[in-house]
């Protein structure tokens, strides 16, 4: 009896989960403007969406964003994992508490200390001040990610790297990259989510120069007019399902 | 192999990154505009790009305090060609020295502007602004959802009847103009003793407010949030398109006048091409197409003359005299507006 | 103990170790720990209307913040997240346990499922739920339509749609750590308590929850924590009535501009989440001690 209840339960949790999607999703083939009434099937919002050369530009922008930063993420935060993991040195809990307050503090918390820091400073708000706040908050993910998968390995195949006497950085790429590169790719595309996603940060980084989607997002659900963000917001779960089965993909490869 | 593969796979990424990087600074131009949310007809942006060759970035903010934070938060490095601050915020902008002056021998269609609404005391010359477009905050009500029987002013936004679905838009000066004329007060005071008695008043108006909303306040009305409330007359207008009973009232204490300006930031890049964008926007066909489909008003005399009977003749877009009795225009407050926006602040904290 | 500190960084016979120390640490001590330093001291400025600090001290932001308005902001948004908290919890616990009960081979299945949601872009997906909560949204006009009520119900706008809008959104961060420690769950555990003649509910009580309780704390923490901050939820779902704290900082540094008294609200915000990690700290210790016995 419970076993079917319990399935039940999934079932309904699923359901309410996915309704508020699925309404997106279907409205954005709405022929009528309105997210309230259904006026036959169309692609004209997709349409308008490839359209605007803003939204466009914007996604661009992010995708770019996006990428340097998981990629650089990916590099500090390997770094960082290696180092607390194999290094012995003083004030490892102290580098272990920063990380741990820049993951657990909220968004913004962060976004207006970042943004009196570079205010100061006389930086530019733009890629720069963004790329800089995203690899920070992103890097706690990194390295837990990472740290994880190195914690199963034995140091012995490093040891006898350098033994056999390849510096540092010789063992590290010939003998621990390749054993880990699952959490790495991990890693990369959670920055890469995090980053395309992020909406608070964003909203005190940017400038003029720098447009990026999710404030575009923000703007146009808060004018909540155009079906236009339905559209968007289909393409964005069609990128998001794409992405994750690939990683899955990859990764469970990777295991036989 | 997997090795070099990840490898290759990375620099691959990096590469792409710095090509892109590179890409993105074309030689072409960009405009970056700055204007309030659903103020710009996309079709205008696209055409002017036809026209010049000149894109035209466009970023909307749904407050003037927003606007004026963002533009000083960006004041030595990059900054927005264009913005489009309300009356009193030309005032404040210009006498902080945030403006640079606009050069009018370039505006080839300068004179198409109403004299009227030129040489305001914001901006006596017309050194540092150009009109856009002007208009009216005003009540609008659902006559899908209640009777517009006998609301006509202010006041009966305090019926009880209303409880709980009242709109208000999210600005400091248009809530508090309804406080201090309800009071017999002027919209435009700066005795602190009035803004506080306001503010009370105010304070009970709360329970009734559903929501505050200008990034665009006729959707309340059409999500069937809100019966009632404050709105900007344009808003109205296209809200009618979808629901054609909701009706624009002006109050007979008052409604707000405003006008809001072209200005160019003191560091705007491309001051060029600024000028040709407001110039642009000043021809008649031009400004005239803008009034039609956002239903504001345009200063622009000869796009008046341009406009549809049906368009020229509503009188939510171009009030008639006698909606304008007792009507206020929106002018500066100088050192009060910090007492406005501290009672605005415990206002909206308040539950 | 300082040198002893900032020894590897010049250890010249390991190069590249101490240029990734000079990396790490100065990475996180310039952009996590100066910048947190100068939000606190800026908390201790006043606010000047051109440059939007002056440099004289006080406490007239903290004092601002303890007014019983700002408290009432304070206690409700903690009132929001805390509701958000529990209910996920509520609905996270018997799912985690379910996709734990289900047989191995469709666990990731599910498990992906979960996240396909949680991968695509929050703010559409608050969007979604605006759309649905509406006075002319899809469940008013449903239940108009049959016949359950006659006038719309005011959903949209409330502090229930911005605690939906959390729970929505935050979810799978109860879910992913509850899932973790229920597949951990030993099943011999469980069937020695059996066969000791324990109930089902015993069972439950003595063995299941104790053993689950990293993850429930950890789930709680991964929802309670950033919920305070997620103005963006409020802006869409809230309409501006309904605050959050980060609503509140949000406007004072690109609204009100006065960054001072937003500043003192982000400290207040980090004090407050520090002591629940405090309390965190506390009872996964004694949950420690409580499992090891």
């Amino acid at each position: 009896m419970s076993r079917w209840l319990l399935r039940g339960y999934l079932a309904l949790i699923y359901l309410l989960l996915y309704l508020p999607i699925l309404v997106l999703v279907v409205f954005a083939f709405n022929d009528n403007r309105s997210a309230y009434s259904w006026g036959g099937f169309s692609w004209r919002w997709f349409e308008a969406l490839f359209n605007n050369r803003n939204l466009m530009d914007a996604a661009l922008n992010s995708l770019l964003l996006a990428a340097s930063t998981a990629t650089l993420t990916m590099i500090i935060g390997t770094l960082t994992a290696v180092a607390l993991q194999r290094y012995r040195f003083r004030g490892k809990a102290a580098l272990q508490g920063m990380l741990f307050v820049v993951m657990m503090s909220p968004e913004i918390v962060m976004a207006i200390s970042l943004l009196a820091l570079f205010i100061l400073l006389g930086m530019q708000l733009g890629f720069v001040s963004l790329l800089l706040a995203h690899i920070t908050f992103c890097l706690p993910f990194v390295v837990i990610t990472v740290y994880a998968q190195l914690s199963g390995f034995g140091n012995r195949l490093m040891e006898a790297a350098r033994d056999l006497g390849a510096s540092e950085w010789q063992t590290l790429r010939t003998v621990l990259l390749p054993m880990i590169w699952p959490a790495l790719l991990a890693g990369w595309l959670l920055g890469f989510t995090l980053s395309l996603d992020d909406v608070v940060v964003s909203t005190f980084m940017t400038g003029p120069g720098f447009d990026v989607l999710p404030l575009r997002i923000y703007s146009m659900v808060r004018i909540g007019l155009s079906p236009e963000v339905n559209a968007l917001g289909a393409l964005l779960l069609l990128l998001s399902l794409v992405s994750l089965m690939l990683s899955h993909l990859i990764l469970t490869r990777k295991r036989s | 192999m997997i090795r070099s593969a990840k490898g290759l796979l990375g620099a691959l990424t990096l590469a792409a990154a710095v090509v892109l990087a590179g890409c993105s600074k074309e030689p072409e131009q960009v405009l970056y505009l700055y204007n309030w949310s659903e103020y710009m007809p996309q079709e205008v942006l696209d055409d002017f790009q036809a026209e010049t060759g000149i894109r035209v970035a466009y970023t909307t903010y749904d407050s003037n305090e927003a606007m004026y934070a963002r533009l000083r938060l960006l004041d030595d490095s990059n900054a927005y060609d264009l913005a489009v601050p309300s009356t009193y915020y030309v005032n404040k902008m210009r006498n902080e020295g945030l403006l640079q002056p606009i050069d009018k021998s370039k505006l080839t269609h300068f004179a198409n502007l109403d004299p009227h609404l030129l040489g305001q005391n914001f901006d006596p010359e017309n050194r540092f602004s150009v009109p856009y477009l002007w208009g009216s905050t005003g009540m609008a009500v659902n006559g899908a959802a209640v009777s517009t029987e006998g609301v006509t002013g202010w006041a009966d936004l305090w019926d009880p009847q209303y409880k709980g679905r009242v709109l208000l838009t999210n600005d400091v000066r248009e809530v508090f103009h309804i406080g201090l004329r309800v009071l017999g007060y002027s919209g435009n005071s700066t005795n602190e003793q009035e803004i506080a008695a306001a503010y009370e008043k105010l304070r009970e108006l709360m329970p009734s407010v559903r929501a505050f909303n200008s990034d665009a306040p006729r959707m309340p009305y059409l999500e069937g949030e809100a019966d009632i409330g404050l709105i900007w007359n344009g808003e109205a207008v296209m809200a009618q398109e979808e629901l054609p009973e909701l009706v624009y009232v002006y109050p007979e204490e008052g409604a707000v006048i405003w006008v809001d300006n072209f200005v160019i930031p003191k560091n705007a890049r491309n001051v060029e091409a600024a000028h040709k964008f407001i110039d642009y926007v000043l021809q008649p066909e031009v400004a005239a197409r803008i009034s039609e489909e956002i239903g504001y008003a345009t200063p622009n005399l000869p796009a008046r003359e341009l406009l549809p009977p049906e368009v020229r003749e509503n009188r939510t877009s171009y009030p008639a005299d006698e909606d304008l009795v007792n009507a206020e225009f929106q002018s500066d407050v100088g050192e009060a507006l910090l007492v406005y926006e501290r009672y605005w602040e415990l206002l909206k904290a308040g539950h | 103990m300082l040198t002893r500190l900032f020894k590897p960084l010049f250890d010249l016979k390991a190069p590249f170790r101490s240029g990734v120390l000079w990396l790490i640490w100065g990475w996180l001590i310039l952009l996590v720990l100066l910048p947190n330093l100068l939000v606190i001291g800026v908390s201790f400025l006043e606010r000047d209307p051109q440059d939007f600090i002056r440099f004289s001290v006080s406490l007239d932001n903290y004092q601002r913040l303890f007014d019983p308005l700002y408290l009432g902001v304070f206690s409700r948004s903690l009132y929001m997240a805390v509701m958000a908290t529990v209910l996920c919890l509520a609905i996270g616990y018997p799912f985690a346990w379910g996709v734990s009960r289900v047989a191995p081979r469709w666990r990731p299945l599910l498990m992906f499922l979960l996240i396909v949601p949680f991968w695509t872009n929050s703010l559409v997906r608050t969007y979604a739920i605006k759309v649905l909560l509406a006075g002319n949204g899809l469940i008013n006009s449903f239940l108009i339509d049959i016949g359950l009520i006659s006038q719309p119900l005011q959903l949209l706008y409330t502090e229930g749609a911005v605690i939906i809008g959390l729970i929505y959104v935050l979810l799978p961060f109860m879910i992913l750590p509850l899932y973790s420690v229920f597949e951990q769950l030993r099943e011999d555990l469980l069937a020695a308590s059996a066969d000791l003649g324990a109930s089902r509910w015993r069972t439950f009580r003595h063995v299941v929850i104790p053993m689950t309780m990293p993850g429930v704390i950890a789930g709680c923490l991964l929802v309670l924590l950033p919920a305070m901050g997620m103005f963006y939820i409020a802006d869409v779902l809230g309409g501006s009535r309904v605050l959050l704290v980060g609503n509140v900082i949000k406007s004072q540094f690109l609204d009100a501009r006065d960054w001072p008294f937003g500043a003192a609200a982000s400290v207040m915000l980090t004090v407050a989440m520090a002591l629940l990690l405090l309390a965190y700290w506390q009872s996964v210790r004694r949950v420690r001690q409580q499992v090891a016995l």
